[in-house]
């Protein structure tokens, strides 16, 4: 940056003294404001306002002042590229998004600040994004920005003692960011979808910038792989379709082989965090050529493994529908028995539907229409409820009482 | 950088959890201490002694209890300081109170902005004056704004009153306001894990905005000198004997 002020203003000391007073005015604006999504152009627009300031107190000719003025936007791009190959800008991107993720900041606010100062999107953007007044989202943002300057929210990547759980802290960000996105982009709601793109460019950025950090790549893969499918997963009119009905030839075949490669270079160091294992599921999805070739057992023995870890009993109910599609039906059923004495999925619309699947696939009409009236009590989403509107009146007309297992 | 801890706990303690909040706190003092970490603290007499004034009409309201009726309550503080928001986390995290309870973390605001926050002597926060009680005063902000007029009288109000108090012959005073409970941050541990959430510990427009440290003769003058802080007329001030026995809950 001195180098490329040098020659504009062709005065050493000038250039020195600019660039100086440009990081400095940095570490105060930052750290109240945020870095902004491009500090590199930015310490080089103030740098470069400064050195005109400077030029035009100092009356130093007007060929000079408007030689500069003009040379101005193609230099900053310029300035731009001199300054990503400084090594300072990695280490302060990292420091952002760990700011930006703090814990002591509310989870919706560390959401819409990471897209904010991170992904580039501005205010009313995230706001319809989530769904809430332009004010409301820039409300959240101010206050959030309050609270890291006045709390005192630390600018920087967290001390070894503190990384491995802020990291998960990041990770777990940028996932709700891109499920927000995934479970609401359908139909025309395309702002909703631009949280994936941003999630999966944020996931990238942290892969890079950490690349000892298996979960990180975890994390990039299960979004990828999830993300692959998000044309087949919407028929023409909205409606949800189920991941064994998808048109298989639509998934995104490069996302798909991104993922597979991150991945493998993630298991080989030595770890099996739950990104891992989540996207190695949605991998052996990814690699199966139709739904009946799909390898179940490794499957349930990836939810296994989940649930060794993440012992939710959403984990479990997922592992159940693969016991039972891998051909323990009996199995799978129950231990959705078990879910339901345990209670804590109580009014959950999917354990109801998954037994409703089950037993649809066993041939129990009578009983898999008993569900799905349950599950369709209980649904909130539009589409879901169009789903199991069709499965119930499939099993009732009969048309689908054949067991494909 | 220097934060207030609020110690918040509920009367939901077991013995259990009060026989290890008990045996471990005065190990967490001493570490903190020995860190040049902690610089003051107490443990506070339970709710029940607590007073809420207020002055109205220029008649001055006294009721039982804090302000807020909720089931949880301060059961002592300490202050702090530390480099930023991450030590102080750690600090509070290790405190047992956090095991069991919360603990609020505050940035307590130095006069004019600065991060300093003076203290007196050490001898004279060890101990009360002879023959005094000690207080904590909470400033207990309603948390409707007046306009920006109103707010700087009110201020400056403060301001001349504060000086009266600190000026006068003998008085034991200190005291200083807090960062908006927007910037507050609670601090629990629950299975060894931190767990942090943004705001204060009660969610409710009632908030603290400062708080002073005070040693009185008696409850009465402790309530005159309440009630003549300007606030008083406009918001609450909570009046909390210290706790005359730290460290023992029974």
């Amino acid at each position: 940056m001195v180098a490329a002020l040098i020659r504009r203003t062709g005065d050493w000391d000038l250039a020195e003294e600019c660039a100086a007073e440009a990081f400095e005015q940095a570490s105060r604006s930052w750290a109240v404001d945020g870095v902004p999504d491009r500090p590199g152009a930015w310490l080089t627009t103030v740098a470069g306002n400064r050195a005109l300031d400077r030029l035009r107190r100092a009356k130093r000719g007007a060929e000079l002042l408007e030689q500069a003025a003009r040379e101005q936007p193609a230099q900053e791009d310029e300035m731009d590229e001199i300054w990503d190959q400084e090594s300072g800008l990695e280490d302060d991107r990292l420091r952002l998004i760990f700011t930006c993720c703090h814990p002591a900041l509310a989870l919706e606010a560390r959401v819409a600040l990471t897209l904010r100062s991170l992904g580039g999107l501005s205010t009313a953007e995230i706001a319809r994004a989530f769904l809430v007044e332009e004010a409301t989202m820039a409300k959240r943002l101010t206050r959030a920005k309050a609270k890291i300057a006045a709390a005192r929210i630390p600018y920087r990547v967290p001390p070894p003692e503190l990384l491995p759980e802020r990291t998960g802290g990041v990770l777990a960000v940028l996932y709700l960011m891109f499920n927000e996105g995934y479970l609401a982009a359908f139909g025309t709601d395309l702002i909703r979808a631009d949280l994936c793109v941003e999630a999966i460019r944020l996931a990238r950025v942290i892969v890079q910038l950490m690349p000892g950090e298996p979960e990180a790549a975890g994390l990039l893969a299960l979004m990828l792989l999830n993300d692959s499918r998000r044309e087949a997963r919407a028929g023409a009119d909205g409606q949800l379709i189920s991941l064994e009905e998808q048109d298989r030839t639509r998934w995104n075949q490069e996302q798909i082989d991104e993922a597979t490669l991150l991945l493998a270079g993630s298991f080989a160091q030595g770890s099996a965090g739950p990104y891992q294992l989540q996207a190695a599921i949605a991998a052996c999805h990814a690699q199966a050529q139709d739904a009946s070739s799909t390898d179940w057992s490794q499957i349930a023995r990836l939810y296994g493994l989940l649930q060794s870890s993440t012992d939710t009993p959403v984990v479990k109910l997922n592992r159940a529908v693969a016991v039972a599609m891998s051909g323990a039906v009996d199995q799978g059923l129950a231990m959705l028995d078990e879910l339901e004495h345990d209670g804590r999925l109580a009014g959950y619309h999917l354990l109801a539907a998954a037994r409703a699947d089950l037993l649809r696939r066993r041939g129990d009409r009578a009983g898999a229409a008993a569900s799905y009236e349950l599950a369709l009590e209980l649904v909130t989403s539009d589409s879901e409820r169009r789903f199991l509107t069709r499965r119930l009146a499939e099993v009732q007309a009969g048309q689908s009482g054949q067991s494909r297992i | 950088m220097n934060y207030m801890f609020l110690i918040c706990a509920d009367d939901t303690t077991t013995p259990e959890a009060g026989a290890v909040m008990g045996r471990e706190t005065p190990g967490w003092v001493q570490e903190m201490d020995d860190r040049g970490v902690r610089l003051f603290g107490h443990q506070l007499e339970g709710p029940q002694a607590a007073l809420s004034v207020s002055v109205r009409d220029g008649q001055t309201l006294v009721t039982d209890g804090p302000f807020a009726e909720t089931k949880e309550f301060i059961a002592g503080f300490d202050l702090i300081k530390c480099d930023d928001l991450d030590e102080a986390i750690e600090v509070a995290s290790k405190h047992p109170i956090s095991w069991f309870h919360s603990i609020e973390v505050r940035r307590i605001l130095g006069p004019d902005g600065s991060t300093d926050m003076p203290l007196p002597d050490a001898e004279v926060l060890a101990q009360p004056k002879p023959g005094h009680q000690r207080y904590l005063f909470l400033v207990a902000i309603n948390g409707i704004p007046g306009s920006d007029e109103e707010e700087a009288q009110i201020r400056a109000e403060v301001e001349t009153w504060w000086e009266e108090l600190a000026g006068r012959a003998g008085m034991r005073v200190f005291g200083q306001g807090l960062d908006h409970a927007n910037t507050a941050t609670t601090v629990r541990v629950r299975d060894g894990e931190t767990i942090l959430t943004d705001g204060p510990f009660v969610e409710s427009k009632e908030f603290v905005a400062g708080f002073a440290v005070i040693d009185l003769l008696s409850k009465d003058e402790a309530i005159a000198l309440a009630a003549a802080n300007p606030i008083a007329r406009y918001h609450h001030i909570e009046v909390w004997p210290f706790a005359r026995y730290p460290f023992n809950n029974d």
